[in-house]
């Protein structure tokens, strides 16, 4: 087996354009398995591309990434594997709006993990009990409220039992009252020791439950910082700066 | 004290109530609404009096047909199976009959949800097709052969149609994702050919595969002259289809597809469980209109040859007996049509409103 209590996900001098555009500048970041990482950073700061970068949704051009031991190339069956071993969710949901919520949970476990009908919906029933929506697997998204489609999200993910948990801001398009529904269950999870990466700005829960928090702005990482050292005592400039900024009020 | 408001309105005091608000509210709108009644049931009248009270019926009484004041159906009941049939042999009628009724009943079939999969679907086509090329050529299972040049009617009608969005359905998907191709020369190579195509007239397109392609194809290559026009019209079809399914396409957000890519699935599976059946719901109403359009369009193909129902209906009022009692006959055919649009139509909206349910 890989190092794989080492190391989850490990990026080495990573860059990434858009055409002329520079967008990710000589990344390096190891994730630790079992560790949360939570991203902030100011909009445009290159923090989504770089999560978004580690299961290819996003192609990067120089560097390397490297998830449970898999080098992210263009071999199709490394992305293959890495994508089943990491669960995303996104700022919009993107929920399903043909299938119900169970379909939702049960379409990917039955197609890539070959699970049979049964038991992808006996776990998906879990997962959605997990997330505390089992009664409504029948309803379709369009029927839920933001709050319980991000769920729905979480669940859907977990699914596919994934070592790593991508988080694309996942409350950034939610109404405020709907929030701690989903951080709660966020909570759980990395309670649980799920390895987890969360770009968001939601700096109570960068405080209680990350291992470290990322500050990234213009395509690079700034500071990288355990919570307490980071909101407490930040060095470098833009980080204060940016602190103030989204605490200010 | 006595609540007056409590007490349940009456039918009929809410019909009346409609009325006077809607009809009667001022004199100059009374006398509107009992002008237009009148007028209506007095065309209404008329209708009936040309359609039924003043009709000779039966081809027996044909010769009463010049002082009857209403509708001559005669011609009908007398030239009816010309209509329905075209040139058909006339003592072989009964194989149409089969033959309409196989691609009636595999359409029918086809509008049920128990048969949409994929291998239901291709399993009813095949059969049904297989059923009504067997019945109407006759050759292969040992009847007496008809070759496709005597076919014609309404059942000519119905394979012409049904061929059509059968191939051309598949072929507009195929050209909608072709022109969605990341290789470049794949999609602008299709988007140039949808435009050429969809800049033709109908006509143009069926005439040079009727007519022009045998003069420059090798003999072999010709093919039966329906099949040239069948798979013409239905790249016609295609090419506005594609369109259609163009627009249910721009309709899905990103996210669907990187929903689906995020979770470990292929392009395929990702296309066929996500992305497709959204965009058969977004393109819905543009297909209803295709089919709508493309089956009332099959009777261009009389210009080419074709005795389809049209052509037939023609031919129904061309002896000079029958030379005055064209109305009816167009009559009965426009029936026809609209049994089959509106059939057509209604279940568009019956698919709509399925699928706004589940949607919600």
């Amino acid at each position: 087996m890989p190092d794989m209590q080492a190391s989850a996900v490990e990026i080495r001098n990573m860059h990434k354009y858009y055409g002329a555009f520079h967008a990710l500048k000589n990344i390096d970041l190891t994730v630790k398995s079992g560790e949360r990482i939570v991203i902030c950073g100011p909009s445009g700061s290159g923090k989504s591309t770089m999560i978004r970068c580690i299961n290819r949704l996003e192609e990067h051009q120089e560097g390397t990434i490297t998830v449970l031991g898999t080098e992210l190339t263009d071999d199709v069956n490394n992305i293959d594997e890495i994508r089943r071993e990491v669960g995303m969710v996104f700022q919009h949901f993107n929920l399903f709006p043909h299938m119900n919520v169970l379909e939702n949970c049960t379409l990917a476990p039955m197609l890539v993990r070959k699970a049979s009908q049964r038991d992808a919906e006996d776990e998906a029933m879990r997962f959605l009990e997990k997330v505390k929506i089992p009664d409504q697997a029948h309803k379709h998204p369009g029927q839920l409220s933001g709050g319980q489609q991000q769920r729905v999200a979480i669940a859907r993910a977990l699914c596919m039992r994934p070592e790593i948990m991508l988080f694309d801001e996942p409350t950034s398009a939610l109404d405020p009252e709907m929030i701690a529904e989903v951080l709660d269950v966020m909570v759980s999870l990395a309670q649980e020791g799920m390895t987890m990466l969360c770009v968001t700005h939601e700096m109570g829960f960068a405080r209680s439950v990350a291992d470290r928090v990322i500050f990234m702005d213009r395509g690079e990482i700034v500071e990288e910082a355990p919570p307490e050292q980071f909101f407490d005592n930040p060095q470098n400039d833009r980080t204060r700066l940016f602190l103030s900024q989204i605490l200010g009020h | 004290m006595t609540d007056i408001a409590a007490a349940p309105p009456s039918p009929i005091g809410t019909a009346s109530h409609w009325l006077k608000k809607h009809a009667f509210s001022s004199l100059p709108a009374s006398i509107a609404t009992v002008l237009f009644f009148a007028l209506l049931l007095y065309i209404a009248y008329l209708v009936l009096d040309w359609a039924i009270i003043g009709a000779v019926w039966s081809a027996e009484n044909a010769d009463q047909c010049p002082a009857a004041h209403g509708a001559c159906w005669s011609v009908i009941d007398a030239r009816y199976r010309l209509i329905l049939f075209g040139l058909y042999p006339y003592d072989l009628h009964w194989r149409s009959t089969l033959a309409c009724v196989a691609i009636v009943l595999t359409v029918i079939l086809s509008c049920v949800p128990l048969f949409w999969s994929v291998q239901r679907l291709a399993l009813l086509w095949i059969v049904g097709f297989g059923a009504y090329y067997l019945l109407m050529e006759g050759g292969p299972i040992g009847l007496q052969q008809v070759t496709t040049d005597q076919w014609g009617g309404l059942s000519l009608t119905l394979f012409l149609f049904s061929s059509v969005v059968l191939i051309g359905m598949p072929m507009g998907l195929g050209l909608a994702l072709a022109r969605r191709s990341k290789l470049p020369v794949i999609s602008y190579g299709v988007a140039v050919l949808i435009d050429f195509i969809r800049s033709l007239p109908l006509l143009a397109t069926l005439f040079t595969a009727a007519v022009v392609v045998p003069i420059l194809l090798p003999d072999w290559l010709h093919g039966d002259k329906i099949w040239r026009v069948i798979i013409a019209f239905a790249l016609f079809f295609a090419c506005y289809q594609a369109e259609v399914f163009r627009g249910g396409f721009q309709a899905i957000p990103r996210g669907q597809f990187e929903a689906g890519q995020a979770l470990g699935l292929h392009y395929w599976q990702i296309l066929g469980r996500i992305v497709l059946p959204q965009v058969f719901r977004h393109s819905l109403p543009g297909t209803v209109n295709m089919v709508v359009v493309t089956f009332k369009e099959t009777a261009i193909v009389i210009i080419i040859g074709f005795f389809e129902i049209l052509a037939s209906a023609n031919a129904a009022f061309g002896t000079g007996e029958w030379a005055p009692y064209y109305i009816e006959v167009y009559v009965f055919v426009g029936l026809i049509y609209w049994v089959f649009i509106f059939s057509l139509s209604q279940y568009g909206e019956y698919l709509k409103r399925r699928m706004s349910v589940a949607k919600r």
